[in-house]
């Protein structure tokens, strides 16, 4: 059948770790893997004072660098839907809106975007009357709201593009087969292409997951205190900076050698589907 | 809602593809229970004409009336006509994350309403008809061709139209799985379904038209009954077309 291209979306941006196409023990994954675990197993056996020490101080890190990963995942998932959507659209207003939004995200670095929205809206945030919730609320914006906001909206703009593509891989003919049942446009969208267009798309929204947690490093300079923010603080207070960010280094690595394993995982599962 | 005596009425219609005129002042009345074949060269706008029935292509000039309603008038919602009219492709479009059975049952479930139970009876009564009842919990992948575009005709019949479209429905099979595609439309038409059909199978033309429309260059250069265009054929054009495919 037509319908089903296996198309591979390659956004460039974001989408950092490789498959892992060569198979056995001694492929780039496993050796990254054994050595990350055997170097940390022998730091903190060689020397727990203050390896065993740091590894015990960063967990309340990695909790915060997940929730500030899948809070903006999510984020980015519905800000990417309506975006992709928009991208789509043929109404023009709204196809302009979505692909400046893309376009003005894409131009500017997260750093920038994270300063920009805690501190340079946070000042302007300050000054508002404290007349209701909201106002109060945004008056004193907590830095994990800043950066869960400024991460959505960042990765919103590669999701969009990312649902773009998984859409328009999606065979005019499926389309075309629905309009003609009787469905109308968003019918169509909601029960015949979306759910097709997920196979597709969730791979790339799997390595959009994996650089958007390594991104979320960028955080800790908001006081987010996140796993690089817990290396940070356990560095400057015992002076061990080789020693902690080694660690926080390798458990970076850990988390993203798993993460990237489950992505190649998942993406072969969803192969299945593509027999022609 | 005017009354009519064509359930298809298409009047003078025209339709451009930037410059070129895939349509040009195309007029053609159909009754219902007729049964139509559209043949003509490749690129002569047998497609565009199909498709522009159900309104898949939105014409520029003229006017199309499917059972009176002036399809082009946004008053009238295209979805409810477009119920009435079931459309084959010759891809089959079947949806390939659903099962043959749930092809079948979800127009009429999310578009009429019907309970899941109601659904998959009709269903399955139309899965026997065309003669594939036993596939019904497969995805249409494991199907061959034959089968799912009978598995597309199905769903098609599913919302119960008036009115049938088939956009060459054999071309993209095997020479062997044409016939059981063909021996399903031809049970169709005998049933009284009005039917427009456009395939380059003349024999199925000679068996079950009313009427054959021959193309070219998005024209109807001619009209008529089987009889007329296989014994005598006035259009030096259609001549040489029936030449070729004979
Ligand atoms: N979406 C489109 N955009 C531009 N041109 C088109 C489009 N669809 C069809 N055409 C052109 O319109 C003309 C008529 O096309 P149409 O598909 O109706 O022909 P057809 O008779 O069905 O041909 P075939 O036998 O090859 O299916 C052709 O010249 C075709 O290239
Ligand atoms: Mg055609």
């Amino acid at each position: 059948m037509k319908a089903h291209k296996n198309v591979k979306i390659d956004i460039g941006d974001g989408a950092a770790i490789p498959h892992h196409k060569d198979r056995g023990l001694f492929n780039a994954w496993w050796i990254s893997l054994i050595g990350a675990v055997t170097i940390i197993f022998c730091l903190i056996i060689l020397k727990p004072d203050p390896y065993l020490d740091i590894l015990k101080f960063l967990p309340d890190g990695v909790v915060v660098t997940f929730q500030v990963t899948i809070l903006s995942i999510l984020g980015a998932l519905v800000l990417g839907l309506f975006t992709g959507l928009g991208r789509i659209s043929r109404i023009r207003p709204i196809n302009l809106l979505a692909s400046t939004y893309v376009e003005v995200v894409r131009g500017i670095p997260l750093l920038v975007q994270l300063f920009y929205i805690y501190f340079a809206l946070g000042q302007l945030f300050r000054e508002l009357p404290e007349t209701n919730a909201v106002f109060i609320f945004l008056k004193n914006m907590p830095p994990l709201v800043a950066a869960v906001t400024a991460m959505s909206i960042c990765y919103g703009a590669y999701m969009g593009e990312v649902f773009r593509a998984g859409i328009e891989s999606i065979d005019k003919g499926q389309t075309e087969a629905a309009r003609s049942l009787g469905f109308n446009r968003s019918q169509t969208m909601r029960f015949v292409v979306l759910p097709q267009a997920w196979r597709t798309i969730l791979p790339p929204v799997g390595n959009e997951f994996i650089a958007l947690l390594k991104d979320s490093s960028l955080v800790s300079i908001l006081a987010v205190a996140d796993l690089l923010r817990r290396g940070r603080e356990f560095a400057s207070v015992s002076f061990d900076y080789f020693e902690a960010y080694t660690m926080v280094a390798l458990v970076y690595l850990l988390i993203t050698l798993i993460l990237s394993k489950g992505v190649s995982i998942m993406e072969s599962r969803l192969n299945y589907y593509v027999q022609d | 809602m005017s009354k009519t005596e064509s359930i298809i009425d298409i009047q003078n219609v025209s339709k451009f593809f930037g410059q070129l005129r895939a349509l040009d002042d195309v007029s053609l009345q159909i009754g219902a229970g007729q049964k139509y074949v559209i043949i003509g060269p490749s690129g002569s706008g047998k497609s565009t004409l199909l498709r522009s029935i159900n309104r898949l292509e939105d014409i520029d000039q003229g006017r199309i009336l499917v059972d009176g309603k002036d399809i082009m008038d946004p008053k009238n919602n295209i979805n409810r006509i477009r119920m009435e009219l079931g459309m084959v492709f010759q891809n089959f479009n079947l949806f390939p994350h659903k099962t043959v059975l749930d092809n079948l049952t979800m127009a009429p479930i999310k578009l009429k309403g019907l309970s899941k139970k109601d659904a998959e009876k009709i269903g399955m009564e139309l899965l026997h008809k065309v003669g594939i009842q036993d596939k019904a919990d497969v995805y249409p992948t494991m199907l061959s061709g034959g089968q799912q575009q009978r598995v597309a005709i199905a769903r098609a019949l599913a919302m119960n139209p008036k009115i049938m479209l088939f956009d060459e429905p054999t071309s993209a099979l095997d020479p062997e799985m044409i016939g059981e595609v063909l021996d399903v439309m031809v049970a169709l038409a005998k049933e009284g379904m009005t039917m427009v059909v456009v395939t380059h199978e003349m024999g199925f033309a000679r068996e079950v038209a009313d009427q054959i429309v021959f193309m070219d260059h998005g024209k109807i250069l001619e009209q008529g009954t089987p009889g007329h265009f296989f014994e005598s054929p006035e259009h030096p054009r259609l001549r040489q077309f029936l030449e070729q495919i004979l």
